[in-house]
């Protein structure tokens, strides 16, 4: 178990810079994910971790020492790789039991250790089996099992839940946070499922285009969005982004009018007439009820999910707007529904894209 | 199924070349038409095959029928017709040996010879050519500059004919060749390579490798192009050492190929001739007789043409061979399997 601390790490193929200046700390056993659109260089920069691609500028510490140059054999992580990379000639046994080899362990420590691993992932019936001959879950814990082995600084995992369906998703996810709890160790998770990220992560990172948006909990990133970015990316269904200006009294203008009649509706000390993007997460949109509403929807789509419903309408600038709505039947395709936003949850954008908070 | 489908399409006025083509392929609607009558259905799969059938019948079954009753028979005529029957004989006096350790307690010395011949060059070969194969297709699976280039280059050999390769490595190692010519350049003594034996084998086997290593080398190399690059990197995660990845990861991983190329350089090796005879004439002596070369020699080239006695010996080297291919086939079923 390990920290570790990167420092400006850049990463081009050619001419195409991947990774653009990653400042980065991981503290020892914190389990941290790294999201981010498909492209963005979370791959990349797991392999740059783990020592399978060499920086072009930067420094990586692992408890405090410089392995930048070091290659991966030196630097004692494991990987549990998204296609799980198995060998298809050897026994789970053999599988578990390889880089336990190379270390030279004596027999029966190699026995020990690999019994131990198997029994923590269930996979003591299935020892004699190649790979070939197992379910795309059991191979997944024989990836986990053979990392796990060798009790290694940092564990990384590169979207090692995408190869499998939605159910056994959902239970390997819960073993993992379990294996965490468990033994501990330091990990580093690369996903784009941000329930993935949400649930497993003590801190998540959310990259785009090769630099860090926002590191933070995964409350943090849900409740204080650092910019426009992070605030679309994390929560699903996305945040309501609504451009728009500062009124006078503290209203928001957007095309279509003001938001709120009554009362000012913006967060007090915002510059009357400034260009901001205005968000707020479906589920903080209410239908109005008997309160004075904040805006007048019309209702395009109403999905049901049984204990929930999304309606998705369009304000009257043509905005469009997502509510989550409890009441199984809360609107009728083509109905006004008057909804209301709650204040305190109101997220405000700059020009920039640069959350405000005043 | 929808009641009410997009009216058909007007059909587009038909290409001249169309039509041209239609109208030769209608000349044979009739003559087919009446032959599917003739035959039936099932029959018609005869009617396509008959010409593959007749082609093998003639060039490669027939040929093998004729052989088999040349060596039931004897003399020196060709004609099957004007040749008594005599038996095994020509099997038996094959066959007829002192001690089969020993060639020349044989009756046929010569045939023994290139037996034990082309067995010591198909093992000396065997092992060169995978050896060598397998050495360049690991080098030229790395990433190293101008791997295009090599790829190419020994693969080229492969395109050459056997006699035209051979005639190059006589030129270069004959007396006054290059080689002896570089020899003495640098003050040494010129070596008489086609009068010592051993050098003659050494270079009928080096001459051999250096013509069909790229085909086997092509081989392995696609079977190491197979191997997932992730089993590298997780193997590097894992802190294998390099010669441990080549044992444990990458020659498991390749052995099916490996084995493939083994059977396949077995069989050409036995059949060995055209090279060698050009390269060194079989000898000195008979040094490097092959039994090819005996059999050629026993039909063709002998005051006597002894065809009864060479077909019978071909007949042998078949036997040979047809196990070798069913154990060629064995491994591929299995392997597909
Ligand atoms: N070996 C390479 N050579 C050139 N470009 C590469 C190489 N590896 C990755 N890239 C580029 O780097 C960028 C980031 O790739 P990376 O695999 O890190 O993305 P990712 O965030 O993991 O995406 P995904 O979610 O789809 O896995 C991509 O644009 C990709 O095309
Ligand atoms: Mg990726």
């Amino acid at each position: 178990m390990a920290g570790l601390v990167l420092k400006g790490i850049a990463k081009s193929f050619g001419p195409v810079e991947v990774l653009r200046g990653i400042d980065l700390e991981v503290a020892n056993g914190e389990f941290v994910v790294f999201v981010g659109p498909s492209g963005c260089g979370k791959s990349t920069l797991l392999r740059v971790i783990a020592g399978l691609e060499e920086v072009t500028s930067g420094t990586i510490l692992i408890d405090g020492q410089d392995v930048t140059a070091e290659r991966a054999a030196e630097r004692g992580l494991a990987m549990v790789f998204q296609s799980y990379a198995l060998y298809p000639h050897m026994s789970v046994y053999r599988n578990i039991a390889f880089a336990l080899e190379n270390m030279r362990l004596p027999r029966e420590e190699i026995e020990a250790r690999v019994r131990r691993a198997a029994t923590m992932l269930r996979l003591t019936d299935y020892l004699d089996r190649k790979p070939g001959a197992l379910s795309g879950g059991q191979r997944q814990r024989v990836a986990i099992g053979r990392a796990v082995v060798r009790d290694p600084k940092i564990f990384l995992f590169d979207e090692p839940l995408s190869n499998l369906d939605a159910e056994l998703r959902v239970a390997t996810r819960k073993e993992l946070a379990g294996l965490h709890a468990e033994i501990g160790g330091t990990m580093i998770y690369v996903t784009h499922d941000q329930v993935e990220a949400m649930t497993l992560a003590n801190r998540i990172v959310v990259l785009n285009k090769g630099r860090i948006e926002q590191v933070g909990t995964p409350l943090e990133l849900y409740n204080r969005p650092a910019n426009l970015f992070v605030a679309g990316f994390i929560g699903s269904p996305r945040m309501n982004l609504i451009s728009g200006r500062v009124g006078p009294d503290g209203h928001f203008e957007m095309p279509g009018g003001a938001l709120a009649q009554s009362g000012p509706f913006l967060p007090a000390g915002l510059a009357p007439g400034a260009e901001i993007t205005l968000g707020i997460r479906p589920e903080h949109v209410l239908p109005a009820g008997g309160e004075a509403p904040d805006a007048i929807l019309t209702v395009d789509l109403v999905e049901q999910l049984g204990s929930e419903s999304y309606l998705y309408g369009t304000l009257p600038g043509g905005a469009a707007l997502t509510l989550r709505s409890p009441l199984e039947d809360p609107a009728r395709r083509g109905e006004s529904l008057p909804v209301r936003f709650e204040r305190h949850r109101l997220h405000v954008f700059d020009a920039a894209g640069l959350a405000l908070r005043p | 199924m929808s009641e009410t489908g997009p009216p058909p399409r007007a059909i587009p006025r038909e290409s001249l070349a169309s039509r041209l083509i239609q109208a030769v392929a209608g000349l044979l609607d009739r003559p087919m038409a009446w032959i599917q009558r003739a035959v039936g259905g099932r029959g018609m799969a005869y009617v396509f095959l008959a010409p593959n059938i007749l082609f093998f019948g003639l060039f490669v079954f027939l040929p093998i029928g004729i052989n088999m009753a040349m060596s039931l028979t004897g003399g020196t005529n060709l004609f099957l017709s004007e040749r008594p029957f005599v038996g095994t004989d020509h099997y038996r006096s094959l066959m007829q040996c002192g001690s089969y350790l020993d060639p020349a307690s044989c009756r046929e010395d010569h045939f023994w010879k290139g037996v034990s011949n082309t067995l010591k060059f198909t093992l000396f070969q065997m092992v060169a050519m995978v050896g060598t194969a397998l050495v360049t297709a690991l080098v030229l699976n790395r990433k190293i500059r101008g791997r295009g280039f090599f790829r190419a280059v020994y693969f080229f050999p492969v395109l050459l004919s056997p006699v035209v390769v051979a005639l190059i490595w006589k030129w270069i190692l004959q007396r006054d060749g290059l080689l002896n010519g570089a020899i003495t350049l640098v003050g040494g003594e010129k070596i008489l390579f086609f009068v010592e034996p051993g050098w003659a084998m050494f270079w009928a086997v080096f001459v051999s490798v250096w013509a069909h290593m790229g085909f086997y080398t092509l081989i392995l190399l696609a079977g190491l192009q197979a191997i997932p690059a992730d089993l590298y990197e997780a193997a590097e995660m894992d802190g294998t050492k390099p010669m441990r990845v080549l044992t444990r990861i990458t020659l498991p991983l390749l052995w099916p190929n490996l084995v493939v190329v083994l059977v396949l350089v077995l069989i050409k090796a036995v059949q060995t001739f055209d090279e060698v005879f050009v390269l060194t004439g079989g000898g000195p002596g008979t040094a490097t007789l092959m039994v090819v070369q005996y059999i050629y020699e026993t039909a063709f080239a002998n005051q006597v043409q002894n065809f009864g006695l060479a077909a019978a010996a071909s007949m042998l080297l078949g036997a040979v061979l047809f196990a070798l291919t069913m154990l060629q086939l064995w491994i591929a079923r299995r392997k597909a399997a």
